[in-house]
């Protein structure tokens, strides 16, 4: 056996160094094993909430967003499931930022300062998701989705966007929905509202925002380091849907009215226009077409810069709903306020018989009437028929500037009208107090004549002028007009069931207005409205001429056409009883004649089903 | 005549015997020490592997690549085992050039994060050139010591031995690799201390090496490197930046416990909160998913694994051999330690890999041709001269 072994002497060892190292090594793993046993044992529950706390993160869980129907229940608005894509600023490495955003761009096919600026204008933190593009078509959304290693930040995720069925139609109705901004969001977070939401930017998709959009539920999410959700661990709170708003509005009417107005503007040559169908008995608005108008869809489908900057710089505004938002002088159409008022100030009798003139003077000034040779001596009928401005000159100066005022509010013009949509002009009708806050001067007689005959300072909205007009029509009741008709829940239940909202009851006896009322029909039987008398329905109402702006080089003043109708139910205008008026306004007419005239008069064939064209092509000729 | 007859029983009786000597002291236990560890490596790389998404088994995961890796370790290690480590002495010195030439040469055509030259890629793998390096470097020392018997207790000896790693460490130092030049000191240190060089000296050697440390760390050390020993001594000063790593590692380590969330259930694995999981960081996985119990398992095979190292030092006759396993074992202790004590909080954030348990392959061969040597000391020490 020896022999088999190794004979060489063993090398000189030296025990106390491997000793040593043997210590070494033992101190060495003793060290690394208390250290172990604290941070697994002793801390291991502490460690186990932190790492479950970065693990699970609380997510909102968006509720589906109410839809919008009009008065016939058919859908005008509806949720499509569509791609956005968004970015996550902290997982942006910034030395790969302009790589990415340049790679996205050519992607999306959009310019790169508008991700950089979508980025930089970020309302929430670095670590909320900044919305990039919406309604990314499909093959783009799942190459980015597939490219996500090269793109550090960037997510693709499915939200609903808002397809409006009707598009240009209803815009300046419905309104649409847009990214939260910085200020909004401030305002909303508190709310539930996330940095990356979507809320309803106009129209009634704004003031019905609340109850549209329901409740957001809460949900614990398992994410990744980069924030990417792996599973949903548990729902805290399921998402409530939202409420459904039945509006007043008929896609019928809108489409006869939308038709009326677009052969009006085509016909006389104008580039603005308002259109507005309401229900005097209930301040229901039926139709309300703004001419020029814009598809809303454009905006729920993430706007482009160059679309963007086309609509606001289009000279007719067509982001401005002119129904409400936009102010005009009245022109004649502002009679009916001189007229009541002289009637229920007793100022005027119905026979009482006023001598008109071609002009009246005051000190060096003449004021015309319009029509240079009188109408002799006539009664209201006859002066509101013909729309004799000296007529209503010397009524207006019987009443004084500020009982004209008194009866103007009384008829809801110069205050907003409370309608449920956003951004209603408030209108402008002058009074003593009025002239001097605004001028510091007391208000001067001919301002005065003026004034009542709807020119000088006075301004109002279309919707406050047919208003009034529907007050007139139902006997005296001011109501607040209204575009959503019934919200309804979730599950069918009508929340809050239609009904109308009287502003006020005109202080004066019913005896007026059917006084004003038969003036009115006067306008339309003495042939001041030409062939509108031929119609196979009565219909009364006040045309409007109103002059604007600078005379041009020929000494011409741009001008305005209204015309502002109701038909009474059973043909008898000395009944309050009438379910329908409508006002049509033409801004800067390129036509004499009155196209205000003849576009309610075709609304009107078309509302009825009038087979006979009654409309007055030749009166369109250029002015 | 008797002789004669016996002649082939002897023979026969030699063969079996140097055979089964050679079996008996063929470390056994050494081995298995090893496979284990490299087995629990490819434990965690499966779990991280099944993290990134996909099948582990798919081609090209971290888990398949570390399959390949440990049968290369396995055929290197029998290679080393059955090779005469004799040899080596003869070889010593061509082997410390062709080690200067492959780090020459890293640096030249080598890649690395941050602009480092670390990999050079080897028919499509990434090696690692340093980590050979370490293991030649220990063979060359042996074999400077070995031949130094008489003469270890002069200054000169110590100053030889530290001229041999010089160029090697300056080499690796321009990579820049702190870690592995680090380990290659530990090496030094370490087989210096266990050959009986002088105290005295090495004591010196030491208190220098201490006194030059702030000239190194404005003169030698580049920012980021600056910047990872600062984070480990106060990580929640930039807990999204350089501190991020290792707040993400304690909480890995912390989180797993006891008995560990389970294999491929560590959320912070499989959700990447912590990066490099399957390199530097594996034991921070390992803890998180498999708890203080197998991070103890880990701990007791290595001390099992240095103990057999130690015993197989002690044993040899060859000073060469004895040198040989003391520059394994100081390795092997050493980068223990500061992977370990990096992933839980003691110790800096080197780069230092795990020894058998880090994926990757340089490392992984590199340690299987140092115990294969070792076994081959381990056999030759029984074996009948001729």
């Amino acid at each position: 056996m020896s022999a088999l072994l190794d004979e060489r002497p063993m090398p000189e060892r030296r025990p106390a160094r491997f000793l040593a190292f043997g210590l070494v090594t033992i101190l060495a793993v003793s060290t690394l094993t208390a250290r172990l046993f604290y941070m697994q044992v002793s801390q291991g529950q502490h460690f186990a909430q932190v790492s479950e706390r970065q693990r699970v993160v609380a997510q909102a869980i968006p509720s589906s967003r109410g839809v919008i129907y009009d008065r016939n229940g058919t859908p005008l608005v509806t949720n499509v499931p569509s791609f956005s894509v968004k970015i996550r600023p902290s997982d942006l490495p910034f030395s790969q930022r302009d790589q990415v955003v340049a790679r996205l761009a050519g992607l999306l096919g959009i310019d790169t300062t508008t991700i950089n600026m979508a980025i930089d204008g970020n309302p929430g933190s670095r670590f909320d998701l900044v919305r990039i593009a919406q309604d990314v078509p499909e093959p783009s959304a799942r190459l980015i989705a597939e490219e996500h290693l090269d793109l550090p930040g960037v997510e693709v995720v499915v939200e609903a966007r808002r397809e409006y069925a009707d598009g240009p139609l209803l815009s300046q109705i419905l309104g649409y929905t847009g990214p939260v901004d910085a200020e909004e969001l401030r305002q909303l977070r508190s709310q539930g509202y996330l940095p990356d939401d979507l809320l309803g930017k106009t129209g009634v998709e704004a003031v019905y925002e609340q109850q549209l959009r329901g409740v957001y539920g809460e949900e614990n999410v398992e994410r990744d380091a980069t924030g990417r959700k792996i599973q949903v661990l548990s729902t805290v709170r399921p998402a409530q849907a939202g409420d459904s708003l039945v509006l007043t509005i008929d896609t019928r009417e809108q489409k006869l009215a939308q038709q009326a107005l677009e052969w009006g503007m085509s016909a006389s040559r104008f580039k603005q226009g308002v259109m507005i169908v309401m229900n005097p008995q209930t301040g229901e608005i039926l139709a309300m077409v703004s001419q020029p108008t814009y598809d809303d869809n454009l905006f729920s489908r993430g706007i482009s810069q160059a679309d963007y900057d086309k609509l606001v710089k289009d000279p007719n505004q067509p982001l401005i709903n002119h129904a409400i938002s936009s102010q005009y002088p009245p022109g004649s159409t502002f009679k009916l306020i001189t007229g009541t008022g002289g009637l229920a100030d007793k100022k005027i009798t119905p026979t009482t018989r006023i001598r008109t003139a071609g002009y009246l003077s005051i000190g060096p000034f003449r004021y015309y009437d319009w029509n240079h040779r009188g109408f002799g001596t006539i009664n209201i009928f006859d002066g509101f028929g013909n729309s004799s401005d000296t007529f209503f000159y010397q009524v207006a100066a019987m009443l004084g500037i500020d009982r004209l005022a008194y009866w103007a509010h009384q008829f809801g013009l110069g205050a907003p009208t409370g309608v449920d949509l956003p951004g209603e002009a408030e209108g402008i009708i002058p009074s003593n107090q009025w002239k001097q806050d605004t001028f510091g001067q007391p208000i001067y007689a001919g301002e005065v004549y003026q004034a009542g005959i709807g020119q000088g300072y006075d301004e109002v909205t279309p919707l406050q002028l047919l208003n009034a007009y529907c007050a007139l029509a139902n006997g005296g009741h001011l109501y607040q007009p209204q575009v959503v008709r019934e919200v309804v829940g979730p599950d069918g239940n009508v929340v809050r069931a239609f009904q109308p909202e009287l502003i006020r009851d005109l202080p004066l006896s019913p005896d007026v207005l059917t006084t004003m009322r038969e003036a009115a029909r006067r306008v339309v039987t003495i042939h001041h409205t030409f062939n509108l008398v031929d119609l196979p329905i009565v219909v009364a109402g006040k045309t409007g001429t109103a002059e604007f702006g600078l005379p041009d080089k020929n000494g011409h003043l741009s001008f305005h056409n209204w015309f502002v109708a109701f038909v009474p139910k059973n043909g008898d205008v000395s009944k309050p009883d009438s379910e329908l008026a409508v006002i049509a306004f033409a801004y800067n007419a390129q036509t004499v004649g009155n196209p205000a005239t003849e576009m309610v008069k075709y609304y009107l064939q078309l509302h009825f089903g009038i087979k006979k064209d009654y409309r007055l092509f030749f009166l369109m000729r250029p002015a | 005549m008797g002789v004669l007859r016996a002649e082939p029983a002897r023979l026969r009786r030699w063969a079996t015997s140097s055979v089964g000597f050679a079996w008996r002291a063929f470390d056994l236990q050494l081995t298995v020490y090893a496979v284990l560890l490299a087995a629990i490596g490819l434990a965690m790389a499966y779990s991280n592997s099944a993290a990134a998404g996909g099948s582990a088994l798919e081609g090209g995961s971290t888990f398949s690549r570390g399959v390949v890796w440990a049968a290369i370790a396995v055929v290197v290690f029998g290679l080393a085992s059955i090779f005469d480590y004799k040899w080596l002495k003869t070889f010593a010195w061509p082997l410390y050039f062709v080690n200067l030439g492959l780090l020459g040469l890293s640096l030249v055509i080598g890649s690395g994060v941050g602009g480092s030259s670390r990999w050079v890629s080897v028919l499509g793998f990434q090696f690692q050139f340093s980590e050979l390096a370490k293991i030649l470097m220990i063979v060359v020392l042996a074999n400077y010591l070995a031949s130094r018997q008489a003469r270890l207790g002069s200054l000169m000896t110590i100053l030889g031995a530290c001229l041999l790693v010089g160029p090697a460490w300056v080499l690796v130092m321009l990579q820049p690799d702190l870690g592995t030049s680090l380990v290659l000191l530990a090496i030094l240190a370490g087989m210096l201390f266990l050959s009986g060089a002088s105290l005295r000296w090495l004591t010196v050697l030491g208190v220098t090496v201490v006194a030059l440390i702030p000239i190194a760390w404005t003169h030698v050390l580049r920012d980021y490197q600056r910047q990872r020993l600062i984070s480990f001594l106060d990580p929640a000063a930039d807990p999204m930046g350089s501190g991020y790593q290792l707040l993400q590692s304690q909480i890995a380590v912390g989180s797993g416990g006891w008995m560990g969330k389970g294999l491929t259930n560590g959320t912070q694995n499989q959700l990447d909160f912590l990066p490099v999981q399957a390199t530097d960081f594996v034991f921070a996985i390992l803890a998180e998913e498999l708890g203080f119990i197998g991070a103890m398992v880990v701990l007791g095979l290595f001390l099992a694994l240095l103990w057999r190292i130690m015993v197989g030092a002690w044993r040899s006759r060859d000073p060469f051999g004895g040198l040989v396993a003391s520059g394994m074992a100081s390795m092997i202790v050493f980068q223990l330690f500061v992977n370990i004590g990096m992933v839980i909080g003691i110790m800096p954030i080197t780069g230092i890999p795990l020894p058998f348990v880090t994926h990757g392959g340089a490392s992984l061969v590199s340690l299987a041709a140092g115990l294969g040597i070792l076994q081959s000391v381990n056999v030759r020490q029984v074996r009948a001269e001729w």
